[in-house]
């Protein structure tokens, strides 16, 4: 136990060493409060249309300029990020939630349901991920719920695959074996001491694939398959933008730098944690 | 010296051989059509709008509009000489011009091709246009060069419907037979251009018919190609890959594509403008309440519409007919924009604060883009609409088995009053009926004065009825008239159309025998 709590500190101080994790921290924090306190940042309401004031460029009255109906971008991209932050965070939650609990399962008792379970992910993994959320929101319909019901699903087999490798390296250790010869349940046994002990590799991977997911729902909505209009989302505003990329290009410039910013963030983040987890450098770090 | 002459000789040779490939390259025509395929290589099957500037080059009414125009009181005789009806208008006489030759060879022009193709296009099985030609009881032919057609009733303009190029073609029945499912089969026919290829989402080419009878034409050859995006349509003509095509049907386009490519582009606006008209289903609550209908109606500020998409291509519509029809009616009941009004009347229906509607529509931007703006005035005055946005073909379906409250509809059909009032406003069209054709608002006060009009004998008897359905049908609130949006393309300047473009049926510029580039 005081090894874990070692190697916790360790990986702390690692990570507070990376001033680029913290940058990528505070700029995903500030994202996530413009997204909670939308109504009070945004000057104008997302889908409030004035033709008057059509296609304006960045001012100050319109930081972000206006589209083809006049709405106000920055409004719009303020209010996307709800849509576009939640899609990536819920998803990945759910995926991580099923895919690493599959993985999980597949590792721990091994055999014939790992062999079930693995396979059926490997067919998952075979589809692009792109194609494979295409087809499941053309069969369900576009809206906010499906698109997460797609991502979730293309991110399953992804963190069945992270989950699985470390199980099977845990579930051989001594205290494991301890637990079993206890009498603990397999569902205790998992709960209570496989999943913590691999929780740190999978939640770097889903720090990395929200970012994923960010950009997938940008996809969907580009492609027309993400939520409504004229609800705004940053993959839809590019989509917008593109029609009148010649006369307005900051209809499609903004949303993108929301997008990259937003990426950006949970890829330092990422990036942070893979270092202080990184046994190679765990190594270099208690050598020194 | 020698060798000075050579190459002297070499350079006017190489020089001749550019200006030779130069001039060659003069002589064929890259059109950039809107549809990412054609609809169907039938005339007498397809009414999508990206065939019918194609079937225009390929094929020859009985009767015709002068290339370039779209108005009524002109149309011409095509391929008949003379068109002599009796006194109750119910049996016409046709004579066939005797110098007319179908393509590859086909054979000239008999009545045999006229009978085969009229009945063709009556056949609801082998046509999309049959109910346009029910009126006809049949069609006989009198000798190789004669044809008689009856008709059931008289209808509105019997010149006009043969002109109609919406299933009024004349083509080869004996290419039609001999060649079977072939592409070709039902492409042959006595224009200006004959049938070469079809590459599927590519494009279809089209060569000159040196045998056409009104002078072989002075381009070589047509390549109509499939270009969906705006966009790359509007590239392919920067880079020199196509020379007409069909532009982006809003101002700030018409706008930056003069201003941008002025010296080498001139932008086409004509007619037919395709109405933009709300129609609503009277038979659904909450819609089945004239009050509710009226205070969509009212919501309605065209005046945004206009700035939305364009002052020079848009006018504003009030009339269930679109204006430069035959018997449009000017005096009737306006629904003018008053947000209060509006409100005032939902709330008396019973909806003070306000009513949810739930509406299937399509993703196509030239609807898509309207629409929005009717779903933010909309919710001005507390009608919220719950948009499902679909594609388009599913859009279709979903309208036509009468699952839409509201439906945004835009056509461009013959320039006469039946034309709109039969399909979209007579009980006999409601959608989900046996005969339903176009009627989403279930309208049926009008019946009796769209009949009459149909079969009236005196023109001024025929105004009075349409303009009396007109009342009723704007009385009714069936429909709210928005806006009118006329057709746009882009022209290379060095593209001579060989006549003045106003408007055509046909809903992109006609290439004809005397269309050329300018050296």
């Amino acid at each position: 136990m005081s090894a874990t709590s070692a190697s916790s500190g360790g990986l702390v101080q690692t990570f507070n060493r990376n001033k680029l994790s913290w940058v990528g921290i505070v700029l995903f924090m500030v994202l996530c409060l413009i997204a909670i306190f939308a109504p009070f940042v945004a000057p104008y309401g997302p889908i409030d249309q004035s033709v008057m004031t059509r296609m304006r460029p960045p001012s100050m009255e319109h930081l972000f300029g206006t589209d083809a109906f006049g709405r106000d971008q920055f409004s719009r991209a303020v209010y996307g990020a709800r849509i576009s932050l939640s899609v990536g965070v819920v998803s990945v939650f759910l995926g991580m939630s099923v895919g690493g609990l599959l993985g999980v399962l597949a590792g721990y008792f091994g055999k014939r349901i790992d062999t079930v379970i693995m396979r059926s992910m490997d067919v998952l993994l075979s589809f692009p991920t792109l194609i494979t959320g295409i087809v499941i929101v053309a069969l369900l319909g576009p809206s906010l719920t499906n698109v997460i019901v797609a991502i979730t699903v293309t991110l399953i087999p992804k963190f069945a695959r992270i989950a699985r490798a470390p199980t099977l390296a845990v579930k051989e250790r001594a205290y494991i074996e301890a637990c079993r010869a206890m009498g603990f349940s397999h569902a205790r046994i998992i709960l209570f001491h496989i999943v913590p002990n691999i929780l740190t590799e999978i939640l770097v991977m889903a720090s990395l694939w929200t970012a994923n997911a960010i950009m997938i729902e940008a996809g969907f909505a580009f492609l027309g398959l993400g939520v409504r209009p004229p609800t705004p989302t940053w993959g839809g505003m590019i989509r917008e933008g593109f029609e009148h990329i010649f006369q307005a290009p900051w209809m499609s410039i903004f949303p993108g730098l929301c997008i990259l910013l937003a990426v950006l963030s949970l890829n330092l983040i990422g990036d942070g944690l893979r270092d202080a987890l990184d046994p190679r450098l765990k190594q270099v770090r208690d050598m020194g | 010296m020698t060798r000075y002459s050579l190459k002297c000789g070499l350079s006017a040779l190489a020089m001749g051989f550019v200006m030779a490939t130069s001039a060659m390259a003069q002589s064929v025509v890259n059109v950039g059509a809107f549809g990412a395929d054609a609809n169907q290589l039938d005339p007498h099957l397809s009414g999508g709008g990206q065939d019918r500037a194609l079937f225009g080059y390929v094929f020859n009414g009985l009767t015709r509009f002068p290339p370039g125009s779209m108005d009524p009181t002109k149309i011409e005789l095509d391929l008949a000489t003379s068109i002599e009806g009796s006194d109750d208008g119910l049996v016409w006489t046709i004579k066939l011009r005797d110098d007319v030759q179908f393509h590859h060879g086909y054979g000239q022009l008999t009545s045999a091709d006229v009978v085969y193709s009229l009945n063709r296009v009556r056949n609801p099985e082998t046509s999309g246009f049959a109910s346009a030609f029910s009126a006809i009881e049949s069609v006989e032919a009198v000798d190789d060069m004669t044809v008689t057609i009856t008709l059931k009733e008289r209808v509105p303009t019997f010149m006009g419907m043969l002109a109609n190029p919406a299933g009024g073609f004349i083509i080869s029945q004996k290419a039609s037979e001999e060649l079977g499912e072939d592409v070709k089969a039902s492409m042959i026919g006595t224009g200006p251009f004959q049938f070469e290829t079809y590459t599927p989402k590519v494009q279809t080419v089209l060569g000159a018919h040196t045998d056409y009878f009104r002078g072989a034409p002075k381009l070589e050859q047509i390549n109509y190609r499939y270009i969906p995006s705006d966009n790359a349509r509007e590239l392919a003509f920067a880079a020199g890959e196509i020379d007409l095509f069909y532009g982006r049907r809003e101002q700030d386009w018409v706008e930056r594509v003069k201003n941008q490519y002025g010296k080498d582009l001139d932008v086409l606006i004509f007619s037919p403008s395709q109405s933009r008209m709300l129609h609503l289903n009277k038979s659904v609550s909450p819609l089945d309440d004239i009050r509710v209908r009226k205070a969509v109606a009212h919501a309605i500020n065209r005046d945004e519409f206009q700035i939305l998409i364009g002052q020079d291509i848009t006018k504003q519509l009030f009339a269930p007919v679109p204006s430069g029809f035959l018997g449009q009616a000017s005096d009737l009941p306006r629904y003018e924009f008053d947000a209060d009004k509006s409100k005032a009347l939902l709330a008396e229906a019973g909806y003070p604060d306000g009513v949810s509607i739930k509406v299937p529509t399509t993703q196509i931007a030239s609807l898509k883009v309207p629409f929005e703006l009717i779903m933010e005035q909309m919710r001005r005055v507390g009608i919220n609409l719950e948009v499902d946005f679909v594609d388009h073909r599913a859009w279709h379906a979903l309208i036509r088995k009468d699952e839409s409250p509201l439906v945004i509809y835009g056509a461009a059909p013959f320039p006469e009053a039946d034309a709109f009032l039969t399909p979209f406003f007579a009980s006999a069209s409601i959608v989900g009926t046996p005969t339903g054709q176009t009627n989403f608002s279930h309208c049926d006060v009008a019946d009796d004065e769209i009949s009459a009009a149909r079969i009236a004998a005196d023109p001024a008897a025929q105004l009075a009825s349409w303009e009396a359905a007109q009342q009723k049908i704007m009385e009714e609130v069936c429909v709210v008239p928005i806006f009118e949006l006329m057709q746009v393309w882009g022209k290379r300047k060095s593209l001579d159309l060989g006549y003045e473009l106003t408007g055509t049926l046909n809903l992109g510029p006609p290439i004809t025998e005397a269309t050329h580039f300018a050296q």
